[in-house]
């Protein structure tokens, strides 16, 4: 089929450069959805949980130095969502089982953080977390008042929400966990269960070793 | 020189920041229709950079296989749901888009295109068929959001928008292998 030279570098030409544009544009073929992409960058990055101030089911209000020297298991949610939110925090139930029950409150905090402040008020994070069996303590359920402030963590951790204009959100999901410090150690697959919760508690007892 | 200056103006007028924000917020306008336009604008240049370097084409390109590799590399990095996203987030990769798309896609697809025989174009129409039913499945199987700017229901439409040109590329190849037109003439 190839019959001169020149053809054949150029086909050559060719295939490397799409090569390495699939290489570039995929992390090393190994991020096909800007999703994946975030969350690599991210890992890499562990940033900071920044100074915001938390509001709980209860009322309480407090930032996160609240759990300094524990780890903060997190996830993004509101509490209108009749999709993703539902399976997430479902999934967030059961690793919160599998996590040994002496860890909880103790080593690790579970916290699931409203981006829809202006409805999911203490009293309806209260009702809300019922539905999931949290105990508001050991696993608590917290709106960021101030937009700015929300804002500014939702773009740290890169959660991108989109409002539809019905009062729904298209959002992305995942487990984040953030250590002691505050800062971001890992961004996991929230239908992976199982490795969320093995990983958590591994890292609680390479601590404790320590 | 006249195609040139069609093509030219049809790239600028979908450069336009507000022409291309318009499409690029609905998913399948910004794949199966911004996107193919801007190979059509390169398609239209094409014609002046044929004339200009028929020695380049004539040698690098000679029986039309390094430029549909070319193009084929191209559609299909442009297919992938990162590059949807990161063309709307990443000012560098939306730049390359409006460069790659007519010039390594439009311009060697028109100088490929006429030095491939019928076999030749019905087996990239059968590749483009095969891979347009892939991403199609892709899109519409998958419950999770591909892409964090589009919502799952514009995710939805976009992989029937695939399945739509896969269909219309198989009636195209049953045309072209149970009729002929000589008959007909």
């Amino acid at each position: 089929m190839i019959k001169n030279k020149q053809t054949l570098y150029s086909c050559l030409i060719v295939l490397v450069f799409g090569f390495s544009l699939f290489f570039v544009g995929t992390d090393g073929f190994t991020a096909y959805t800007a999703e994946s992409a975030r969350v690599t960058k991210l890992i890499e990055e562990k940033p900071m949980f920044p100074e915001v101030t938390l509001e709980d089911s209860e009322g309480r209000t407090y930032s996160i130095s609240e759990f300094e020297d524990k780890y903060v298991f997190i996830t993004f949610i509101y509490t209108g969502c009749t999709t993703v939110c539902i399976q997430l925090e479902q999934n967030m139930a059961q690793v919160y089982e599998k996590v040994p029950s002496e860890y909880r409150g103790k080593e690790i905090v579970f916290l699931s953080i409203s981006f829809d402040p202006t409805r999911d008020d203490p009293e309806m994070l209260d009702k809300y977390k019922d539905m999931f069996k949290s105990d508001g303590e050991t696993w608590r359920m917290a709106r960021i008042p101030n937009q700015n402030e929300l804002d500014s963590l939702l773009e740290k951790f890169g959660v991108i929400v989109i409002p539809d204009g019905d009062g729904n959100f298209a959002h992305n999901a995942a487990f984040y966990l953030v250590d002691g410090k505050g800062s971001l150690v890992d961004v996991m697959d929230f239908s992976e269960i199982n490795e969320a919760a093995s990983k958590v508690t591994n890292l609680i007892e390479a601590n404790k070793g320590e | 020189m006249g195609q040139f200056i069609a093509g030219l103006l049809l790239l600028l007028a979908l450069m336009i920041p507000p022409v291309a924000t318009l499409m690029e917020s609905v998913m399948i306008i910004h794949m199966h229709m911004q996107m193919p336009m801007l190979i059509i604008a390169g398609f239209f240049m094409g014609r002046f950079f044929l004339d200009r370097f028929p020695q380049f084409f004539k040698k690098y390109n000679q029986n039309g296989l390094p430029g549909i590799l070319l193009f084929t590399i191209i559609m299909v990095y442009w297919m992938l749901p990162r590059t949807m996203d990161e063309a709307l987030t990443v000012q560098t990769v939306e730049a390359f888009k409006f460069i790659s798309l007519p010039f390594l896609a439009g311009v060697p697809l028109r100088d490929s295109w006429k030095k491939l025989n019928k076999v030749g174009r019905n087996n990239l129409i059968t590749l483009f068929a095969v891979m347009f039913i892939g991403f199609g499945w892709l899109y519409i199987q998958s419950n999770a959001q591909l892409c964090n700017n589009y919502l799952v229901i514009d995710q939805i439409i976009l992989g029937w928008g695939f399945i739509t040109m896969a269909i219309c590329l198989v009636i195209y190849l049953a045309y072209s292998l149970l009729v002929d037109p000589s008959q007909y003439e």
